[in-house]
């Protein structure tokens, strides 16, 4: 028996009536209407889409940005050879600029740090430390020993290394109560003792007779006259033959933070430390 | 079926394309069939537009406005070679 099939035609809708836009825009609705009823299905749906979009877009650009930076790169790369090739050269300049320091000079590190003299950062000073000495940051280690002498910024003289162990050492400045060390006053150069006062102060006795004022330059013996401070006032008696005059160091004991160290031979000072009269 | 094609990646643009060549896809839709750039438009309303910003769903607007555009001219060639 034959059958005879017979298409199932809707008579509302047909696929011919069915525009290709009219059912893009059934789709696109019904999506519109899913993310406004069932917005927790909306999005449960699309974010594994939107997460593989992110993850494309971001390697595409990743891609293409990789063409955009190559000749960034090789610009980059020829001016990295040329600033090495000048380093090099310049390292080699210096080498043989060392070579031959060291052999017009012939000596070694230790002993250019000695002729020099030792840089000692301070550690403590007043009033961390007694007052009128500084606690050094080198000892013996560095070639500090007792009786050198300690200079400021500027070349100024401030005391003599009085203590010292491997690796501290202190130092009395001249200043301190009881040292004295010879120099000179005033634009005539006049000879005289300089006494520590204490407190950071000096004094020295001259004949009344010298013109000296205040405001005078004081120097020491250094490397050549040093000054190291200047005259601040005047004591008189009129029953004395002496004046005192009290001098200001110009050193400030409290700014400081390194000195050098350096043995200038003894008896270039000629301090002396006051000892105890007690019995 | 290449019409289906061209519509069907006019949507996927939408998601995994920069806009302007969804835009240029859409626009080239409405020469297969005017609906799709209102239809590509609303998509992407659906997808990328909130309400809490407070702007207008522009992508349905400019989609309905090359629609009309499309019927508009469909309507004007009609009598010439473009035919169902």
């Amino acid at each position: 028996m034959r059958r005879i099939f017979l298409a199932k035609r809707n008579a509302l809708l047909t696929s011919s009536g069915v525009s290709l836009g009219a059912f893009a825009l059934a789709v696109a609705a019904v999506f519109f209407c899913l993310r406004l009823l069932v917005p927790n299905l909306f999005w449960g749906i699309f974010s594994p889409v939107f997460r593989n979009a992110d993850f494309i877009a971001t390697e595409s650009h990743r891609f293409f940005s990789n063409f955009n930076a190559t000749g960034n790169l090789v610009l980059q790369n020829e001016k990295l050879l040329e600033e090495n090739t000048a380093l090099a050269s310049e390292n080699q300049t210096l080498l043989q600029k060392e070579t031959m320091l060291d052999a017009l000079l012939g000596t070694s590190a230790t002993e250019k740090n000695t002729a020099t003299g030792i840089l000692a950062g301070i550690v403590a000073h007043p009033p961390e430390s007694p007052y009128d000495t500084l606690v050094l940051s080198e000892g013996t280690h560095a070639g500090i020993a007792v009786g050198m002498e300690v200079f400021a910024k500027g070349g100024v003289p401030i005391g003599t290394v009085s203590s010292v162990t491997d690796t501290f050492s202190q130092v009395t400045l001249f200043s301190s109560p009881g040292m004295t060390i010879t120099g000179w006053v005033g634009r005539a150069n006049l000879p005289l003792t300089i006494t520590g006062s204490g407190a950071g102060t000096m004094s020295a006795s001259l004949a009344r007779s010298a013109a000296v004022a205040v405001g005078d330059s004081v120097f020491a013996p250094g490397p050549g006259m040093r000054m190291i401070g200047s005259v601040v006032r005047i004591d008189s008696d009129p029953s004395s033959p002496s004046v005192v005059l009290r001098i200001m160091p110009v050193f400030n004991v409290f700014s400081a933070s390194w000195v050098i160290v350096r043995a200038m031979g003894k008896g270039v000072f000629s301090f002396s430390q006051a000892t105890s009269t007690l019995p | 079926m290449i019409r289906v094609l061209f519509v069907v990646l006019s949507f996927v643009s939408v998601i995994f394309f920069p806009w302007p060549l969804a835009a240029l896809l859409a626009l080239a839709c409405a020469f297969i069939d005017p609906m799709v750039p209102l239809a590509v438009g609303l998509f992407a309303d659906t997808l990328y537009y909130t309400p809490q910003v407070g702007m207008l769903p522009f992508f349905t607007l400019y989609g309905a406005a090359a629609t009309l555009v499309a019927f508009f001219v469909r309507s004007r060639l009609r009598a010439g070679s473009i035919r169902k």
